[in-house]
């Protein structure tokens, strides 16, 4: 296809050039970021300058030193990391039964899903505020304030999306493979992990990849339905980044360290794109 | 035969969650939304009051001005970043050194929490401050101030959300194209298409329903999108950025209007349910109908 | 000798109270008998008074009463949505809440809040010997109901003035006197009134271009979508012009425009509103994209010569040198004034600008109100006040100004503090309306469209004064 023709030597350079010229653009936000994360107040003032001369530690050390940061960190990796799991593996349990069965209305609920993701949200936090602290009560257990009620919450806008992107790509696989699996004597279960998984794996580990980080990004439910325990590091974030806030320095390292999680777990499921590229993208 | 009971069996757990956190407190919100409900007002408890919500919101200048504005930041947006994440998508599917690298380095806006995006950009274009405000004076003498001038506000949102969400759509798209089938390639070049006709005619149908469900996802979360803009602008100068999303945080939080904020959020949510299944129709569904009855 | 100080304080609370009461060591941990083990839960902001309550004060009232604290620090909006819908619910989450001066009368009118005076006296085994509301500031008041016969039902945690900067080195540089007096022909001093306030933005600003300085007159708060701006106006520019209470009358049924009895668009609001404007030709640009804690920031970075500033943000821009590049260069004065408004604040008739701050309170949902309140005592006690005013810049009590510590800081700040305790009473807290954010939310939009010219000053307020009655009719307050 188009984009696999072989590179003409000089065609290469180019592509490098632009690359690197769209890499800046793209870091320049966040460079700016770290600038002001590594400076006190004061050497902020004046004429923007983008060198850190030296480094102002304070930003950091008063956010690492402080415990909460730590259990926030942790609650955030735990729930974003278990929401885009149950995300990934309910979406594809979803997604095969829209696509492979004839079920009655089946594109009416396919639809309807991503209806779930178009709520403006700032409604929809009174009811679900009275859900975790009321309805769901059993003796002092609450939903409210706890990682798995952030977990189940979080399915509400990522399992539409989980859905809508890897529709296409189940689509896109060839019936007559699971069918011959099928016919060879393979159960529902065993079709889903042989056949259809390895040939969906680069759309699904995008899908967790994206899930994760709506996940982890998320502020608005978070902030409202938790409060000391289960609170995620966004919460924490916007204890420095009001809409009053001038604690620049303090708001720019702590959104510099949350960086680096998500940065491990890009690592960590870029190869299975990577490796599903390769898988696609037979060379001729 | 596959036997539905099996279908219905996978779909089970994802239909019941969908059922309990977004259906349940969305039956709520309706009948809220037909309340006159102001925790307070003289009389702080909820009365029902019909339509009247409605009939308020038709006249109610500020929410349609917003409704309007956001659409026209999701055009704008939406249309930037498919264009440009598909321009990207394609360049990575290319022989590159040290491409992993820069799909990486492309990546990480999509790893900043949108508030913290909000308040990056906001450091960049304070003046006395940011860069921004500073080297466009200097060098091309604008004068850059989102706080005073409307339009540049706007274009600002713009761009806060074409760098933040730009990257998602090259994901996905880099998904789509990486399993697309080699066979209509291959036959297009026996025929001699050139490139232009492979485009039109090969690849974007192949590619039509991942891009539209990136165009639905990226569609819909600008229609929402507040964090970002609450902090860059707080929906300012004036109402240039005071985006629906915002708007109806507004009115439900500070003001703690839940009659009238649900009454607009049930509007916007039709809204938008509307223009995107028709846009389902139109694109998709017109071709998979038939097979699935 | 800080010692000596808190310890004759206590001795003289004790002397003041009863002497049939147990020992002060044994009070906390006898009070608290039998609710040990419990966890009382807190909400605040994320401010530096409230870190030092979760961080230092918590901590120690669990070691006296083996009652654990939980607080749950967040932003402003946050803290507010989280606490109303608690309350609304009745779900009682929180034992404690951080209620700002501003919101108490909604929280009254609703019944949000637990009678504290009551409880005291109701439950006298709980009545801290050290605790007592006549200790407190007057901004105590603020937080008493008078329809119920001046009861307490929340426990101040800091106040502040919002007062007038300027820049000391400047205003006393021989140079810029003698220019100054050549063009104006007046001395050049803190401005007795808004005329001379102009003058001297307009000055300064001239000087800023003419010498090459990134200086501007006048600092001005007027984010144009956050309602900042509009706090700057209604708090602190319009009663210095005669409009008290946002210019909404409450006795003539909650009326707004001047045709029903208001005077939100009256003459001296107009004014106050093209006077504010104004001074935006003598702002550093950021001054559109600016709360109270950006003027704060811009002040600090020497971007402006003079401006109207929160009083928490006072003590840091002065003292600090990490984050202020005019320490030691602050002075403080009263705000610039129109004839007659002086007199008025005396009298008790208004007050020349805002007297803000903030206190803990028990929701009437609290489950845990009796180890709530031994908390709100225990931080209301003297003893622990100085090392927290140091550690916030904020006093609620009488005695603390004359804290060692806090006389010290008063030196470095001009003697804000000085100012406080002596010119306090001239300033005023927020109206008692208990539709604070609603008509606010109503309006905010308006007068941001004045800020960016879109309106001129007579029809923004025209406009908010429909907008304001239209509300208060909405909402049922104005029949």
């Amino acid at each position: 296809m188009m984009g696999r023709s072989p590179l003409k030597p000089g065609r290469g350079w180019l592509s490098l050039a632009f690359w690197i010229v769209a890499s800046l653009i793209t870091l320049f936000p966040i460079y700016w970021m770290f600038v002001v994360s590594a400076k006190s107040r004061v050497e902020l003032f004046g004429a923007p300058n983008f060198i850190i001369r030296s480094f102002f530690v304070e930003n950091y050390t008063a956010t690492l030193s402080n415990p909460t940061f730590q259990r926030y960190m942790l609650n955030s990796i735990i729930v974003a990391t278990s929401n885009a799991l149950l995300v990934t593996t309910l979406a594809l349990l979803a997604t095969y039964a829209l696509s492979r069965y004839r079920l009655v209305g089946k594109e009416n609920i396919f639809f309807w899903t991503i209806t779930n993701r178009m709520a403006p949200p700032a409604v929809f936090l009174l009811p679900l505020f009275l859900l975790f602290t009321q309805t769901f009560t059993i003796g002092s257990f609450s939903l409210y304030d706890t990682r798995i009620g952030l977990v189940l919450l979080y399915c509400v806008f990522n399992l539409p999306f989980a859905i809508w992107t890897l529709r296409g790509i189940i689509d896109a696989i060839p019936r007559e493979l699971d069918e011959q699996a099928m016919v060879d004597g393979c159960n529902t279960w065993q079709v889903l992990t042989g056949v259809i998984f390895p040939l969906a794996k680069p759309g699904l580990a995008v899908t967790a990849i994206l899930t994760w980080v709506f996940a982890w990004n998320e502020y608005l439910f978070a902030a409202t339905l938790t409060s000391v325990n289960a609170r995620t590091i966004t919460t924490g974030l916007a204890e420095f980044v009001t809409v009053t806030g001038t604690n620049w320095g303090q708001m720019a390292a702590t959104a510099t360290l949350t960086l680096v999680p998500a940065l491990v777990f890009l690592g960590l499921v870029q190869q299975h794109i990577v490796a599903g590229l390769t898988f696609g993208a037979v060379k001729e | 035969m596959r036997s539905q009971t099996t279908g219905w069996l996978l779909l089970a757990p994802t239909l019941v969650i969908l059922l309990v956190f977004g259906l349940g407190p969305f039956i709520y919100v309706l009948v809220v939304g037909f309340t006159n409900w102001n925790s307070f007002a003289a009389d702080p408890t909820a009365h029902f009051a019909g339509v009247q919500n409605f009939r308020r919101l038709v006249f109610d200048d500020p929410f349609l001005h917003s409704l309007w504005l956001t659409f026209g930041f999701t055009f704008f947006a939406v249309l930037s970043e498919i264009v440009l994440g598909y321009f990207l998508a394609q360049l990575l599917m290319r022989d590159l050194p040290f491409k992993g690298f820069f799909r990486t380095i492309h990546t990480l806006p999509l790893m900043v929490a949108p508030i913290a995006v909000g308040a990056t950009w906001r450091l960049l274009t304070v003046p006395g401050l940011g860069p921004l405000p500073y080297y466009l004076d200097r060098w091309l003498g604008i004068d850059l101030r989102i706080g005073t001038f409307a339009d540049q506000a706007f274009i600002a949102t713009v761009i806060m959300d074409v760098w933040h969400w730009t990257p998602l759509v090259t994901l996905t798209l880099l998904a789509a194209i990486s399993s697309l089938p080699k066979e209509p390639f291959e036959q297009a070049q026996i025929d001699g298409a050139n490139r232009a006709q492979v485009f039109w005619y090969v690849t974007l149908p192949l590619l039509k329903p991942a891009i539209l469900a990136t165009v639905f996802i990226r569609v819909m979360d600008a229609l929402r999108t507040v964090d970002e803009v609450w902090m860059l602008t707080g929906g300012g100068p004036a109402a240039a950025t005071r985006y629906v999303g915002l708007h109806i945080w507004r009115v439900v939080f500070p003001k703690t209007d839940y009659g009238y904020g649900a009454a607009m959020s049930l509007l916007t949510l039709y809204v938008t349910i509307v223009l995107c299944w028709l846009m389902y129709v139109a694109l998709v569904a017109r071709r998979e109908l038939p097979r699935s009855e | 000798m800080k010692l000596r100080t808190t310890v004759s304080a206590v001795a003289l609370a004790i002397g003041l109270m009863s002497s049939a009461m147990p020992a002060w060591a044994d009070f906390w941990s006898d009070a608290a008998k039998d609710l040990k083990g419990t966890t009382i839960r807190g909400v605040t902001e994320s401010t530096p008074p409230s870190n030092y309550v979760k961080d230092v004060l918590a901590p120690a009232f669990t070691k006296a009463t083996g009652i654990k604290v939980e607080f749950e620090t967040t932003s402003w909006d946050q803290m507010f949505d989280k606490e109303i819908k608690d309350m609304e619910a009745k779900t009682g989450l929180y034992d404690v809440v951080y209620i700002e001066q501003d919101i108490i009368y909604s929280y009254l009118a609703r019944g949000f809040l637990v009678d504290l005076t009551k409880s005291m006296a109701d439950n006298a085994k709980l009545k801290a010997p050290e605790f007592d509301p006549a200790n407190f500031t007057t901004f105590i008041d603020y937080f008493k109901d008078p329809t119920k016969g001046n009861d307490l039902f929340a426990v101040p945690m800091e106040s502040f003035i919002k007062t007038y900067l300027y820049r000391k080195d400047l205003f006393g540089d021989a140079e810029v006197q003698k220019a100054f007096k050549a063009k104006y022909g007046y001395d050049l001093a803190p401005p007795k009134d808004h005329k001379q306030y102009t003058d001297i933005a307009e000055f300064f600003t001239q000087w800023g271009k003419s010498h090459d300085m990134q200086l501007w007159g006048s600092t001005v708060q007027a984010h144009t979508g956050h309602p900042a701006s509009w706090y700057e106006f209604v708090e602190s520019v319009e009663p210095t012009f005669g409009v008290y209470n946002w210019g909404i009358n409450a006795q003539k049924n909650y009326a707004a425009s001047v045709k029903n009895g208001g005077s939100m668009n009256g003459p001296q609001a107009v004014a106050a509103l093209t006077w504010f404007l104004n001074n935006l030709k003598y702002a550093p640009p950021e001054s559109t994209q600016s709360t109270w804690d950006e003027i704060a920031a811009t002040f600090a970075a020497g971007r402006a010569a003079q401006g109207l500033v929160y009083g928490e943000n006072a003590a840091w821009i002065a003292t600090n040198d990490s984050k202020s590049k005019v320490v030691g260069k602050v002075g403080v004065a009263l705000p610039p004034l129109e004839p007659g408004v002086l007199e008025d604040a005396e009298s008790g008739k208004g007050y020349i600008g805002y007297f803000d701050g903030g206190a803990f309170a028990i929701p009437t949902s609290s489950k845990n109100k009796e180890a709530a309140l031994l908390f709100l005592e225990f931080i209301g006690q003297p003893s622990v006040q100085a090392d927290w005013a140091v550690a916030g810049s904020r006093i609620t009590l009488k005695s603390t100004y004359d804290d060692p510590k806090v006389k010290a800081q008063d030196e470095k700040t001009d003697h804000y503090y000085t100012l406080m305790k002596e010119k306090g009473k001239l300033f005023a807290g927020a109206p008692t309306y208990p539709f604070h954010a609603q008509v606010r939310e109503a309006v905010a939009p308006i007068f941001y469209r004045a800020i960016t010219g879109e309106l001129t000053p007579q029809q923004a307020l025209d406009k908010m004064a429909d907008a304001a009655e239209a509300e208060l009719t909405q909402l049922g307050y104005r029949k």
